[in-house]
């Protein structure tokens, strides 16, 4: 070993110790859904479910929402895709639902 | 006249050829037995690379030719024998960046063979990760603790083994 391996050592432990805060902070993230004003679901992110509501079918996996089906003419929501940063939101207008993350 | 010079030198003598076929033998050997022993229950893709001792050996002798040469070849090979189209995809990109990582480190001097093992362990899960997020294309970022840790790890023991092997092997195989 020489004196420099250090340098590389404090670089990977730096890294590691970075990309685990970074993981931790994004663990954070909820999911707040609302329909009709009324709030119907609050979780996280990174546990996968299916969401029925009355009109839309709303998923979670892998730290991803989207929404996969709705009744409505334009399925903008659907088209919206995935989101997974904080402050996403999928929204659907004619069936007053939205999905945000916190 | 120039142009002659340089095909000389660009060519591989047989006693060359040959240490690096039993070098890339070697490399398939250790990805085999490591194989028989999979640490992928930590997360996917965990192995021990000890595979990477005889590439990082080249590379410390400062053969860095040859150390492209035997690591292309050796995952050409594994991929042909034990592994997918994909799983080819991984392994390549990890094992080119990480050796690129590793030549530079040893071309500075100040490393010895753990500490640019322990590099270029970071760099090949780094780069397998940039890989499997244009695949996926979703979350795989999850998986970057664990596996710098893991690469770290792992580099680290590889670098430790390489360090026996350049101990051991004194014979100055360049010609």
């Amino acid at each position: 070993m020489k004196k420099h391996d250090l340098f590389i050592i404090v670089a990977a432990v730096f890294i590691i110790a970075l990309s685990f805060l970074l993981i931790k902070g994004k663990n954070g993230a909820t999911l707040t859904v609302k329909e009709n004003n009324k709030t119907v679901y609050v979780g996280s992110i990174y546990k996968d479910k299916n969401i029925k509501l009355q009109n839309n079918t709303l998923i979670i996996k892998d730290g991803f929402v989207y929404m996969k089906s709705a009744n409505c003419k334009n399925n903008i929501c659907v088209h919206t895709g995935k989101i997974h940063k904080k402050g996403e939101s999928i929204i659907c207008l004619p069936n007053k639902v939205i999905a945000q993350i916190e | 006249m120039s142009a002659k010079q340089s095909d000389s030198a660009n060519r591989i003598d047989t006693k060359r050829l040959t240490l690096y076929a039993l070098f890339t033998a070697a490399a398939l050997i250790f990805s085999y037995i490591e194989s028989l022993f999979p640490l992928a229950f930590i997360a996917p893709g965990v192995k021990l690379g000890l595979s990477n001792a005889v590439t990082l050996f080249l590379a410390v002798r400062k053969d860095y030719k040859g150390a492209f040469l035997v690591s292309i070849v050796r995952l050409l090979l594994s991929a042909l024998l034990f592994g997918s189209f994909i799983s080819f995809l991984f392994s390549f990109a990890g094992g080119m960046f990480s050796l690129l990582v590793i030549c530079l480190l040893n071309k500075t001097g100040l490393f010895s063979a753990v500490g640019v093992s322990i590099a270029g362990g970071v760099a090949h899960n780094v780069a397998q990760l940039v890989v499997a997020y244009f695949i996926i294309k979703g979350a795989v970022w999850y998986y970057l603790p664990v596996l710098a840790l893991s690469g770290a790890l792992c580099g680290g023991l590889v670098g430790a083994v390489s360090l026996i092997l350049l101990k051991k092997i004194k014979t100055n195989y360049k010609l």
